[in-house]
């Protein structure tokens, strides 16, 4: 690999007070080089633009500086902190007679790999992990969009999840921009562009934002692809003509309930149908609106918040099957199916009843603030509560404790008793809780 | 935490197959160890795009040709499983029948029903002595030839560049009235002028172009110009050779 930035160089940028040490190169894609690079002891994460790139898209430069002087939506963004123009000595140690520009960002933490590591089953993410990590995304595009923003290619490639959390972290923001001024760029990722850009009937914007929002959610959900099922059989060489059609010109969903051209094949299709089902009737129905008359009527998508308060609304029925340990997402059926993995049974699960809905009591399930509070939209950072096993017999579940209060609470039998921070309380004993956030009551 | 459900990805096969000039010319200069050393190095990059294409499985095979053409890999090789067994320099230049041999694989069968577009690479630093015409006829019948993306890398100056334009294709029309000759395009014979331009192309074939061929890039506007049936990538910036960059001379 040949690194326009000499890895161990030490250079100068205007505008930086000190100059940066280039530690290794990390990273090369088709839009330029990411380096480690370390800036008054601290390590940062260095992106270099490539100069076709540059010449490319005109707008980048000024897109990058709105960027930066605008603060990251969330948590969830590996935002642009500054922009980087080398000084005329620093110029001659680059080994690329264009001059460039490049932008600093926070280093990738460890832990975090690539959305698509997970696309194609090199790691394990448990069910939860992955709705989990659905849930962040699309509460990060809600932050976007919320502010006037929009992402404009949004893809499996710049995605990256912390496989045990779920947290995850976004990349390459440097197409952000105000939504609906668009002064050319970036079109998307084909799989990922909305039908009416993909044919040069709209320009990128929020509204396709939802379009390959769905498509990423779709894919991190099952592990295939929404429109890849009989019609993608029919295709012999599967080029860029052939992903037009695919994707453009005659989009089906797999799943589509009255157009059935699509359906996935037994044999070669088979993630999507093994997965599908998992997921509740109502995640279900987002999908198949947003790829059904969403993808004509843009308007008629699914929305962020929408997505985040049906995702929520999923991880609060997991329900853990006693038989093989996998996770289930309660229906609302009677009688409920048995476990999708081994075919067993699942017992009636108790519940807890709160202000803003009911939750299954599983293991790992947490209590947040948009439990208490209608006006929160759902996010996953600071549970209030979190159920948990007795640490030597499993069977038995508890809620601990998570925020700085005591819990007032009431067993079966009438008995009150106060439970402290950090501690936890066996739910089958328990009737009610009264914490300072809201009631907690126990169904069974 | 159980693991997400074990389920099978679907994939389709990318034929990624090498055609190299082992003529006695490719002795002279090191050009045949800058081959060998610029395919070996580019592995580990190939390696590491297919794994980031799940849905490609990234097949590499190669033909050698100099009085005749060999297959040098003839089993379709997971590229983590490849190992490069150095070729040697000696013969004429049997490309037409290097061709042939390709046209055959890419016959269904042995083709698959489906697969995404094959990546085609020729290596050449002189003239074919063997009916080339005849060979390229026979390779583009083949629909999946027609269908492949075509990449020419001329070693040295002394490649026939017409002949690897004729396997790479016409350049399309519609870009013809704009033409810049000095301008590089990878709808034309790549100039690999010393050895790091030839590993910079050989790099750029086995990761960007493989890259492209099987889950495709984020997009950006085309500014009218005509693309193929798979849009190709950006070629490498004419970097400066870190070797012959020795630094300020007089200070």
């Amino acid at each position: 690999m040949t690194w326009i930035l000499p890895e161990g160089s030490t250079l100068a940028f205007a505008g930086l007070s000190t100059p940066l040490r280039v530690v290794r190169g990390i990273g090369s894609g088709s839009q330029g080089q990411v380096y480690e690079v370390e800036l008054a002891g601290e390590g940062l994460a260095l992106k270099w633009y490539l100069p076709a790139c540059i010449a490319r898209d005109p707008a980048l430069e000024l897109r990058l500086g709105a960027a930066i002087s605008s603060t990251a939506p969330s948590a969830s963004f590996l935002w642009p902190m500054a922009l980087l123009r080398p000084t005329p000595q620093s110029q001659r140690l680059l080994r690329c007679r264009e001059p460039g520009f490049g932008y600093l960002m926070n280093l990738r933490p460890a832990g975090f790999v690539g959305a698509v590591e997970h696309y194609g089953g090199l790691v394990d993410l448990s069910l939860a992990s992955v709705l989990r990590a659905c849930l962040e995304l699309s509460a990060a595009f809600h932050a976007l969009h919320s502010r006037g923003l929009c992402y404009k290619d949004i893809s499996l490639g710049n995605l990256f999840l912390e496989p045990e959390s779920g947290r995850i972290l976004i990349c390459d923001n440097d197409n952000v921009d105000v939504d609906g001024r668009d002064p050319g760029g970036v079109l998307g990722t084909p799989g990922f562009i909305a039908p009416e850009v993909l044919l040069g009937r709209a320009r990128p914007g929020a509204n396709s934002d939802l379009h390959s929002l769905a498509v990423l959610l779709f894919r991190l959900l099952t592990r295939h692809d929404p429109f890849r099922g009989a019609l993608e059989l029919a295709i012999r060489c599967l080029d860029e003509p052939a992903r037009r059609r695919l994707y453009g010109e005659d989009p089906v969903f797999i799943f589509d309930p009255v157009d059935q051209r699509n359906r996935p094949d037994p044999e070669l299709h088979s993630a999507a149908l093994l997965t599908w089902p998992i997921y509740p009737a109502a995640l279900q129905a987002l999908f198949i609106q947003t790829f059904g008359p969403g993808l004509r009527e843009p308007e008629r998508r699914v929305l962020t918040g929408e997505w985040q308060n049906e995702l929520a609304r999923t991880l609060d029925r997991r329900q853990i099957c006693p038989a093989c340990g996998q996770e289930n997402f309660r229906s609302h059926q009677s009688p409920p199916p048995p476990c999708w993995s081994c075919g067993a049974a699942l017992p009636a699960p108790l519940r807890l009843r709160l202000p803003c809905g009911a939750v299954v009591a599983a293991a790992g399930t947490n209590l947040y603030r948009h439990h208490f509070d209608r006006l929160q939209l759902p996010q996953l950072r600071q549970p209030l509560a979190e159920v948990v096993a007795h640490p030597s017999d499993a069977a038995i579940l508890g809620l601990r404790n998570g925020g700085p209060t005591p819990w007032q609470v009431t067993l079966v039998q009438g008995q009150e008793l106060q439970v402290e921070p950090g501690r936890s309380c066996n739910l089958a004993a328990v009737a009610a809780i009264v914490s300072d956030d809201g009631l907690i009551r126990i169904e069974r | 935490m159980p693991p997400f459900p074990n389920v099978r990805l679907a994939n389709r096969p990318l034929h990624f197959i090498y055609l190299c000039d082992c003529s006695g010319s490719m002795a002279a200069q090191g050009k045949m160890q800058a081959l060998n050393q610029a395919i070996r190095q580019s592995l580990p990059g190939m390696a590491r795009v297919a794994r980031e294409n799940p849905e490609a499985r990234v097949l590499v095979r190669a033909v050698r040709f100099a009085d005749r053409a060999h297959w040098h890999i003839a089993e379709p090789t997971p590229v983590a499983r490849l190992q490069w067994h150095d070729l040697q320099a000696g013969g004429v230049t049997a490309m037409g029948e290097a061709l042939e041999l390709v046209a055959d694989q890419l016959a269904s069968p042995p083709m698959e029903e489906r697969a995404l577009p094959p990546v085609l690479v020729l290596i050449s630093d002189g003239q074919p002595t063997d009916d080339f015409d005849t060979g390229l006829a026979r390779l583009l019948r083949q629909p999946w030839a027609q269908k492949a993306v075509r990449l020419a890398i001329a070693v040295g100056h002394d490649a026939d560049q017409e002949v690897l334009q004729q396997f790479i294709g016409p350049e399309s029309s519609a870009s013809g009235q704009r033409r810049d000759p000095s301008s590089r395009s990878p709808r034309r014979p790549l100039q690999a002028s010393n050895a790091t331009a030839l590993a910079q192309y050989i790099q750029w074939a086995s990761t960007a172009v493989v890259g492209a061929a099987s889950m495709p890039a984020s997009r950006v506007e085309a500014h009218g110009e005509p693309q193929g049936n798979i849009p190709l990538p950006d070629l490498p910036p004419t970097l400066l050779d870190p070797i012959g960059d020795v630094g300020p001379v007089v200070w």
